[in-house]
């Protein structure tokens, strides 16, 4: 459901952008609006895990495997994609 | 771009843990619902003001669906690589790996075996969001654009699509919102799976 919903907004920003119901100027300034909006939904993620005493207080203990865990997934899966992008890039050109 | 993202994440949880008034405790789902939305709208406009972006998206052909198998794949391999310096076993790091990025869904999953792997997916799949925020834009810069995605795993759908949006290009944030909603189905699939081989 909520993918749904997601995509219903993506399409209408996307309709807004295409008949260009947004100018230019507006356009320029919401970049900075945007931004602004990121850094708040991103504070307000952060209250979320904040909230989660119990789970924050047994960071110390269980922290580093969580964080290794993460690190290598991380490194790991830009590397496979990193395998496979030039390959992507390069047919579809040549398509 | 990196620091403001590590700042906003990082106040927030020390505002969270000291401060969080009872009344955004309850209203905090519907904020960040709310701001997740008006974000997606504006990665929308982004994607509609780029006229070519069809034919951008329509040139990759069935090699999009390269990208999440090997997201998958590498996070796979990470996390069992991952388990060489830990005391979970292959397919316990595998399956708090297998999260994706999505700690709700995992955490649940694994509380269900212990509590505590259940907490570890819980801050793996956190810390793996946070990362993620902090080096796509360094990723983007320095790798190429494709591989924010692997980066964000299943969040590049929702929370990272607006910071792999800002890094990249609109073209990239359609491949994004793609692979997160293949990844996000196959979250459910694989935290199971991964912890049926255990």
């Amino acid at each position: 459901m909520r993918i749904l919903l997601y995509i219903a907004i993506i399409s209408l920003g996307a309709l807004f952008g295409y008949k260009n119901l947004v100018s230019q100027k507006i356009f320029d300034k919401m970049n900075i609006i945007q931004y602004v909006c990121l850094l708040f939904l991103l504070f307000v993620m952060g209250v979320k895990i904040g909230i989660n005493k119990d789970v924050l207080m047994s960071f110390h203990k269980l922290g580093f495997s969580a964080v290794v865990i993460a690190a290598f997934s991380v490194a790991f899966s830009v590397l496979a994609v990193k395998i496979i992008s030039n390959f992507i890039k390069t047919e579809s050109k040549v398509e | 771009m990196s620091i403001h993202i590590l700042l906003s994440v990082f106040f927030g949880i020390v505002f969270g843990y000291f401060f969080a008034p009872e009344i955004i405790i309850q209203k905090i789902d519907v904020i960040i619902d709310f701001g997740l939305c008006l974000l997606l709208f504006f990665v929308g406009i982004d994607i509609g003001k780029n006229k070519n972006i069809i034919d951008d998206v329509k040139s990759y052909g069935l090699k999009i669906f390269l990208i999440p198998i090997m997201i998958v794949l590498g996070t796979l391999f990470g996390s069992m690589t991952a388990s060489l310096f830990l005391k979970l076993s292959l397919f316990e790091s595998a399956a708090v790996g297998a999260g994706l990025g999505w700690y709700s869904l995992s955490a649940i999953e694994l509380s269900k075996h212990s509590a505590e792997l259940g907490t570890i997916a819980f801050l793996a799949n956190v810390s793996r969001e946070v990362i993620a925020l902090m080096i796509i834009p360094i990723i983007a810069k320095k790798i190429g654009h494709i591989e924010t995605i692997a980066a964000a795993g299943a969040t590049s759908m929702d929370t990272s699509l607006p910071v792999i949006t800002k890094a990249t290009s609109s073209s990239i944030s359609v491949l994004s919102f793609f692979c997160g909603v293949i990844l996000s189905f196959l979250v459910p699939i694989l935290v199971p799976l991964m912890m049926s081989f255990n």
